[in-house]
């Protein structure tokens, strides 16, 4: 058993029974069940922690059906006394279920893959985009993250067709390893700690000065898990979203993107930016396109809905319920008119995929389209 | 009919409800169950919190069900009423009355899969729904329109339009726009032995009874309300507020009083009693004044909004009100919901609660005394604080509140302190003219007192439900309703 924290058993203790972020969470909107909301975890977590029950394989299910989006917490308006930190809440319960050999068989398999081919997908590596890759010392590292690494390599083509247009000096990792967020986000922080360590002296080692990410909880692992984990980069490293370091370009007149007539909107990352604050530099390079076309989405920034980014698993299958988070996406998309949906990650892309006609497309897909 | 999990008989039932509703939408797994063994009312919440170390159960379901429309809740309703098991319906489960608990164990038929929105008329001014969407979700959908409801309580964030219903829910805005009755035009409803019926088109008409009438406030024991027509409203232009400090309650209640009955149409009036003053008010908005705090608000077409504010003023001032402003009444109605959240929302271990009532202006001050003095003399470990929050041509709501800082630690003291508290405040209520209830409705925590509030007009309500609902599966245990 792992020590709890004051502060997750307060989170435990203050939502157990409180049932006012229901509207808010998404994973409840695709089972209905009372055990996928924030007030269903809690009350679980309470039995267990305050309680001194055992942990049931439902309770464990309920767990790791949450999306760690923090949703819940952008709609409690007790948050702002610093209260309720849910996503941290499960990601303590999954540490300690993992601790006590108590991972679903499904968490178990992911683990299993991701250790042995660096994806959760079971794709060998040898099937990977990073395969092919030639090292090379450069100022700008690429990292792309295991989805667009094996699953949405139009993504990292897209990324790498911008920056050799800009004239970036940057290398790609050969056989690109894990970071181990995944392993993290489901519990196993020994294993993750272990990968990110031997990525970091990958990074380190090459010299590189911008760790470039296109994936937000990739970028969330760089800039949150590893300093936690004694993995911090020197004070010159800059840990930057795509969308930031072309944000920088737009700035300084040396990235000038096509205009854009069609009405364009953007699906907030919640890992970039409810957890980090980044949601102005995607807006500043689509505005630089679309310019009034640009219309928001109804709920926006803090109070996005969640795209799934950490949704992993659902009801002990891999997630397969992307599609139904996609169509809430989508209609927001329909009622402000627009074409397009520009998402910051693959798992957006792929969630909200074409819903009532209007496409996702990947911000660097966007702004390979116009560069 | 009782069944125990191992048996087979639990699997025979089991498979007739995944047989309607599909695998995916029956749980009977141990985390449901636990879950959907406590809603908002405290008991259940206090029985949970005290399990270490001791031998405490709830009643829990046997079968979790969400039913994706009325066909599929008259199949589950023919199987219940097959093996005689009781069914208890689950909106949002933030009742605090114990009205969506399954004490008898049995069914749970959650209805938020029942959760489109049909049509919008914006000629008629109706939308039809289906009643388990969560209220927030309808708000939003009709927000795209520049439409609303109206329905505004804190709940709206978890409960769904099917739970208002059930217990004649009421939002901040019910002065003007109404209760959910109000609102109700047309009606689905399954009855307990499978029937789907519809009401008739419109209300207001002179056809006989209304049967909306038969199921709004049921509380679940009389029908499965399906789909509902309800009354929209257009955002108004503007919504204005002001605040006020009275010197005292009997201030207070007079201004509100010559509010509603000088016809003035406010949409909002909240009258905070000289202790919740201190205590809450203070808390939650930083104000820090002596008396009886007030907020009225107005909305509507601007120049129309501002006369009644003027004429509001008036009579504020008239009475000795000490203004307070417009950006006061203003912070209120942003804050209005924070009173429901952490760490402003009372909590266990607290043992607290929510006494609401109703009644005409005449009686309504001798009701919240007689109440606050059987508190102050028979309690004196619990502070009661109040506020009148719905008012009517007739009379106002309180909303008053006991709350015990450090209760015992003893589950069954705790318990029996806390219907102890409930039974006397609210026989002091019924004794001064009021009722048991004003928006809460009635669920398990008071049923027991439906037969005194009724005396023999019981009988009549006892024998409604016998007809229908021969086999008394419909959430029995509430609402006067024995097993």
């Amino acid at each position: 058993m792992t020590t709890i924290s004051k502060n997750n058993l307060d989170t435990i203790k203050t939502c157990r029974y409180c049932p006012m972020c229901k509207q808010a969470c998404p994973s409840a909107f695709i089972s209905y069940r009372e055990s996928d909301t924030p007030r269903g975890r809690a009350m679980l977590l309470h039995s267990v922690y305050y309680g001194e029950k055992e942990y049931t394989a439902s309770a464990i299910e309920a767990v790791y059906n949450c999306f760690v989006c923090g949703s819940c917490m952008s709609w409690c308006a007790g948050f702002e006394v610093g209260g309720q930190h849910i996503p941290n809440m499960i990601r303590f319960a999954r540490k300690d279920i993992v601790k006590r050999k108590m991972a679903p068989a499904i968490v178990e398999a992911i683990k299993t893959s991701v250790l042995a081919n660096n994806n959760p997908y079971q794709i060998d590596q040898s099937k990977s985009f990073s395969e092919s890759v030639t090292e090379q010392k450069a100022e700008v590292m690429y990292f792309m993250g295991s989805e667009i690494n094996y699953k949405n390599t139009e993504i990292a083509k897209a990324v790498i067709q911008i920056l050799n247009k800009l004239k970036v000096n940057f290398s790609l990792l050969k056989n690109e390893p894990t970071s181990g967020k995944m392993l993290d986000m489901l519990g196993y922080e020994d294993e993750a700690i272990v990968k990110a360590t031997e990525l970091f002296k990958r990074i380190t080692g090459s010299g590189c000065k911008i760790l470039l990410v296109s994936d937000p909880l990739e970028y969330d692992g760089f800039k949150n898990d590893f300093p936690k984990w004694g993995l911090t980069f020197a004070a010159d490293v800059k840990i930057l979203h795509l969308s930031e370091y072309l944000a920088g370009f737009i700035q300084s007149g040396n990235l000038i993107l096509g205009k854009t007539n069609e009405i364009i909107t953007l699906a907030d990352s919640e890992f970039l930016g409810r957890f980090n604050n980044v949601f102005e530099a995607p807006r500043e390079i689509l505005k630089s396109s679309a310019g009034e076309n640009f219309v928001e989405m109804r709920w926006n920034r803090e109070k996005l809905l969640s795209t799934g980014e950490a949704a992993f698993t659902f009801n002990d299958r891999m997630f397969t319920q992307g599609d139904k988070l996609g169509e809430k996406i989508g209609i927001q998309a329909n009622d402000i008119h627009c074409k397009r949906i520009v998402t910051l990650s693959a798992t957006a892309k792929n969630n909200i995929g074409n819903h009532a006609g209007i496409e996702a497309i990947d911000i660097a897909e966007f702004i390979a389209e116009l560069i | 009919m009782k069944l125990e999990q191992n048996s087979y008989m639990f699997d025979m039932v089991l498979f007739e409800l995944q047989d309607i509703v599909g695998k995916d939408y029956v749980s009977i797994k141990s985390s449901d169950k636990e879950v959907y063994s406590v809603d908002y009312f405290w008991i259940p919440e206090m029985w949970h919190d005290r399990q270490k170390g001791r031998d405490l159960t709830r009643p829990s379901a046997d079968f979790i069900v969400h039913p994706a429309n009325a066909v599929e809740v008259s199949k589950i309703l023919k199987i219940a009423n097959n093996y005689k098991i009781p069914v208890t319906a689950w909106g949002g489960g933030s009742g605090s009355q114990g009205g969506a608990l399954p004490v008898f164990g049995g069914i749970i038929l959650d209805t938020k899969r029942m959760d489109q929105i049909f049509s919008i008329d914006q000629n008629s001014m109706t939308v039809e729904v289906g009643t388990g969407i969560i209220m927030k979700h309808l708000e939003w959908e009709l927000e795209r329109f520049g439409l609303s409801t109206m329905h505004d309580p804190a709940s709206s964030n978890c409960a769904t339009v099917g739970g208002f219903i059930a217990h004649r829910g009421t939002g901040v805005l019910s002065t003007k726009y109404g209760k959910m009755e109000d609102m109700i035009v047309n009606m689905e409803v399954v009855l307990p032995t499978g029937e789907i019926i519809k009401s008739l088109p419109v209300p207001k008409t002179a056809c006989g009874p209304d049967l909306n009438q038969l199921f709004i406030g049921s509380e679940g024991t009389l029908g499965v309300v399906t789909k509902v027509t309800l009354t929209i409203n257009k955002i108004p232009e503007v919504r204005k507020f002001r605040a006020f400090i009275f010197k005292d309650l009997a201030t207070g209640l007079r201004v509100g009083q010559r509010l509603m009955t000088e016809k003035l149409q406010p949409a909002v009036i909240r009258l905070y009693s000289e202790d919740e003053t201190k205590e809450v008010i203070h808390k939650v908005l930083g104000i820090d004044k002596k008396g009886a705090y007030m907020v009225y608000g107005f909305d509507g077409r601007k120049e129309m909004v501002d006369m009644q504010l003027k004429y509001a003023y008036e009579i504020a001032e008239e009475e000795g009100g000490e203004d307070l402003g417009e950006d006061l009444g203003l912070q209120w109605w942003n804050n209005r919901y924070k009173f429901f959240f952490p760490p402003y929302m009372f909590s266990l271990p607290q043992c607290f609660g929510t006494l609401d009532t109703v009644a005409t202006y005449s009686d309504i001050e001798n009701i919240f005394n007689a109440m606050k003095k059987v508190l102050e003399t028979k309690y004196p470990q619990a502070r009661f604080i109040g506020h009148f929050s719905h008012w009517f041509n007739w009379g106002c709501m309180l909303y008053a509140r006991f709350i015990i800082d450090t209760p015992p630690d003893d589950p069954h003291e705790m318990l029996f302190l806390h219907n102890s508290i409930w039974n006397d405040a609210l026989r002091a209520a019924m004794d001064a003219g009021g009722v048991l209830n004003e928006h809460h409705g009635i669920g398990l925590k008071l049923s027991r007192l439906v037969p005194e509030l009724y005396g023999n007009s019981f009988q009549i309500l006892k024998d409604l439900k016998k007809s229908m609902d021969p086999n008394g599966i419909m959430n029995p245990g509430k609402l006067g309703f024995g097993l």
